[in-house]
């Protein structure tokens, strides 16, 4: 832009110089020419005809020959004659148009006085057209009369001259804005890539790769930045080492405890179950005692494997073995295991097909059993309602109570470990304070959802959706966590 | 009398189990180390095995493939490791079933040693066909093309089942329930780590069986030859 502008003013600047010079020299020149025909004109008339022709034709002859570039041509017009008989002292040198000379302009030359000028076109009659300079006078001879003399000088040199500066002009122009071009290129490039790795980096550094480093070279402020960046690499890196080994160490603990206790663990049960099968042959202190035993045990036992799964979750040890998985089945073996009994107190709304869903049938088995016996300890004399229900990607299971229910606000604490309600109460009933958090984790496992909503005397709803296949985003839940009976109207 | 071959380094667990054993009217053989196992093994013949995967010595996987290669006495493992790498690992070795260690009750331990010892029903003297598979119920072996293959008596039974019944799917719980014996049988793998083994043993092409189906999102059937 800049040099665009540099190179018009430079451009105009030279061409007015060139023109100037120009100007001048054929002012001069015109001076000298109209001088010198004043004086053979007056000259001329004193001598004879003859004479006087070959002195006005000489006149014509005085430029050079047609197609000079440098030429210049001559033009003589009367105005007035003194007398009719005089010679008539007129002419155009070469094959000059009169046209060359603008009427206006040889107005404005008969009125004045002095020597003008104007730009022109030298036109030819042989079609050649060439920009030139019309400087014009008057010819004063005193007996025969005044004539107007015109010098015209070609500008076709200057032309050249002109669009070779032009040409040079824009060509270096073009050059110069190509290398500032580069080199502005060259330096952004110096400057940004190293900002652009950094960003690399950074972004691979979150993305878990922490052996990612800058490369760093030079001593400048790009380079301070790629130190500084590698170091908090470096640190960033060790304190992650330092907690995930802690971490590794922690869950090892715990797994290989769990393991340990096993086997001491299961020569205990079978001891337990042992006594407890002869306890009618006890008294009754020592008969209640291995029940109590007996149960303890088996909690005990139900704890460890809880403990177990949830050290797995926790380690991030825990796999999913999807299978196509048919949940109507799934969810009718899950009632009949969970409760055999006659009495009917869980009715299972479920289409009367197959609902086919890419699970773990192991883990949304254990999810259900979990759902189904937490129903079933808080239903409070009221049914149970199993629902299932399936869209386009996605499937649903809920359990509904109607029982003890919870507080609204607990809907995401109860899926806490070891959370009650209400810490003051006894817990009366068995169970590991567990079994939720192990059903959300293996619910997060298939991309699921497990949401539980609640009222306190209402009972409660738990609702498992599951993608249909691994990857599937859940856009709408076939059903909706709020019972459509509690739902009320958005104000 | 029945022999059961116990294989388990925790003594007391061993001598608990012992006694549990005993009282449901089996003789027991009780052997502390993988190493012993075999020779123990060789020298009473026993009916059944029931033996730990952690063991000094030689480990249970091995185990159970050195026995594999003599013999085809129902093996049961216990684990107290109960990730499934290592459940899988006993069952592909040559196990027929496996047990977490704490797990299992008295009763379901007494249940699975039941059914891998049970006497089959009288079986019929017709002999059965599987394709190029000629299956004799009496003499309990099967041939293919002329040559025995060896089956452990779970395989052999996985196949009769599926066999005897071509146009039927099995869910996998309906073959845990018909050849193991179990109501409520918790591990579907069980029976896709069997259906595999016997594949490997019976199939021309077990990457691509025609002869043991997969039903996609179901179980398994015989297939159509």
């Amino acid at each position: 832009m800049i040099i665009s502008l540099i190179g018009t003013a430079l451009n105009s600047r030279l061409t007015d110089g060139i023109f100037k010079e120009k100007l001048n020299t054929s002012l001069a020149d015109a001076r000298d020419t109209t001088q010198s025909v004043d004086i053979q004109l007056t000259i001329a008339q004193y001598q004879s005809a003859a004479v006087t022709k070959k002195m006005v034709s000489d006149i014509f002859q005085v430029p050079p020959t047609v197609g000079d570039q440098s030429g210049r041509e001559v033009a003589l017009f009367p105005i007035q004659t003194a007398g009719g008989s005089e010679p008539n002292y007129q002419g155009i040198s070469n094959l000059l148009s009169p046209t060359s000379i603008p009427a206006a302009f040889r107005a404005k030359v008969r009125t004045g006085k002095a020597q003008m000028w104007q730009r022109t076109n030298l036109d030819y009659l042989n079609g050649r057209h060439i920009p030139g300079i019309v400087v014009g006078n008057i010819v004063r001879i005193p007996t025969v009369g005044n004539y107007e003399f015109y010098v015209l000088f070609s500008l076709s040199e200057q032309r050249q001259t002109f669009a070779l500066i032009s040409q040079t002009l824009w060509v270096a122009g073009i050059a110069l804005i190509l290398m500032v071009g580069l080199i502005s290129l060259l330096v952004i490039r110096q400057i940004t890539s190293p900002i652009r790795q950094a960003a690399q980096i950074a972004e691979r550094l979150s993305d878990g790769d922490l052996d990612q480093r800058m490369q760093v070279s030079g001593e400048n402020e790009i380079s301070r930045l790629g130190i500084a960046f590698n170091e908090m690499a470096v640190a960033l890196k060790q304190q992650i080492s330092r907690l995930e080994n802690l971490s590794r160490l922690q869950q090892r603990f715990v797994s290989d405890v769990s393991h340990e206790l096993r086997t001491p663990l299961t020569t205990l049960r079978m001891a337990a179950q042992v006594i407890y099968s002869a306890r009618t042959k006890f008294e009754p202190t020592v008969a209640r005692s291995a029940e109590l035993l007996f149960a303890q045990i088996e909690r005990f036992e139900a704890l460890l494997s809880d403990l177990l799964e949830v050290s797995r979750f926790d380690a991030e040890a825990a796999t999913l073995e999807l299978d196509e998985v048919d949940l109507t089945a799934l969810v009718y073996r899950t009632v009949d295991y969970v409760h055999p009994s006659q009495e009917r107190i869980i009715t299972i709304h479920a289409p009367d097909r197959p609902v086919i869903v890419a699970a773990d049938s192991r883990r949304i088995e254990r999810v259900l059993r979990n759902l189904i016996t937490n129903a079933i300890d808080h239903r409070e004399e009221s049914g149970v309602d199993i629902y299932l229900a399936e869209n386009e990607n996605a499937v649903a299971v809920a359990v509904r109570d109607y029982g003890v229910g919870f507080a609204p606000r607990d809907s995401q604490r109860l899926f806490e470990r070891f959370w009650r309600a209400d810490p003051s109460r006894a817990r009366v009933r068995g169970g590991t304070g567990l079994g939720l958090s192990i059903a959300m984790e293996d619910a997060k496992l298939h991309q699921g959802r497990l949401e539980a909503w609640g009222a306190l005397g209402r009972g409660s709803q738990f609702v498992l959706t599951l993608p249909k296949r691994a990857g599937v985003e859940i856009s709408t839940p076939p059903i909706d966590v709020i019972p459509s009976e509690e739902a009320r109207p958005i104000m | 009398m029945t022999l059961i071959m116990v294989v388990e380094d925790d003594h007391d667990l061993a001598e608990m189990l012992g006694i549990v054993l005993n009282d449901a009217g089996y003789e027991v053989d009780l052997v502390n180390r993988g190493d012993d196992a075999l020779e123990v093994f060789r020298a009473q013949n026993p009916d059944l095995i029931l033996m730990d995967v952690m063991l000094p010595g030689v480990d249970g996987v091995e185990l159970v493939r050195q026995i594999r290669q003599e013999s085809m006495v129902p093996i049961i493992m216990t684990t107290a490791r109960g990730e499934t790498a290592d459940k899988l690992a006993g069952l592909e070795a040559g196990a027929d079933d496996y047990l977490v260690k704490s797990q299992y009750q008295e009763p379901e331990l007494l249940a699975r040693i039941k059914v891998q010892l049970r006497r089959r029903p009288a079986p019929s003297a017709e002999p059965l066909a599987l394709g190029p598979i000629l299956i004799d119920q009496v003499a309990h072996t099967i041939n293919r093309d002329g040559k025995v293959i060896p089956l452990t008596r779970l395989e052999f039974d996985l196949l009769v089942a599926l066999a005897k019944d071509p146009g039927r799917v099995f869910t996998r719980e309906a073959l845990l329930s018909e050849v193991w014996g179990y109501q409520h049988a918790a591990d579907t793998r069980l029976v896709n780590v069997h259906i595999q083994r016997l594949r490997a043993k019976i199939e021309y092409d077990p990457e691509n069986p025609d002869l043991i189906v997969t039903v996609r999102g179901i179980g398994y059937k015989a297939g159509q030859n």
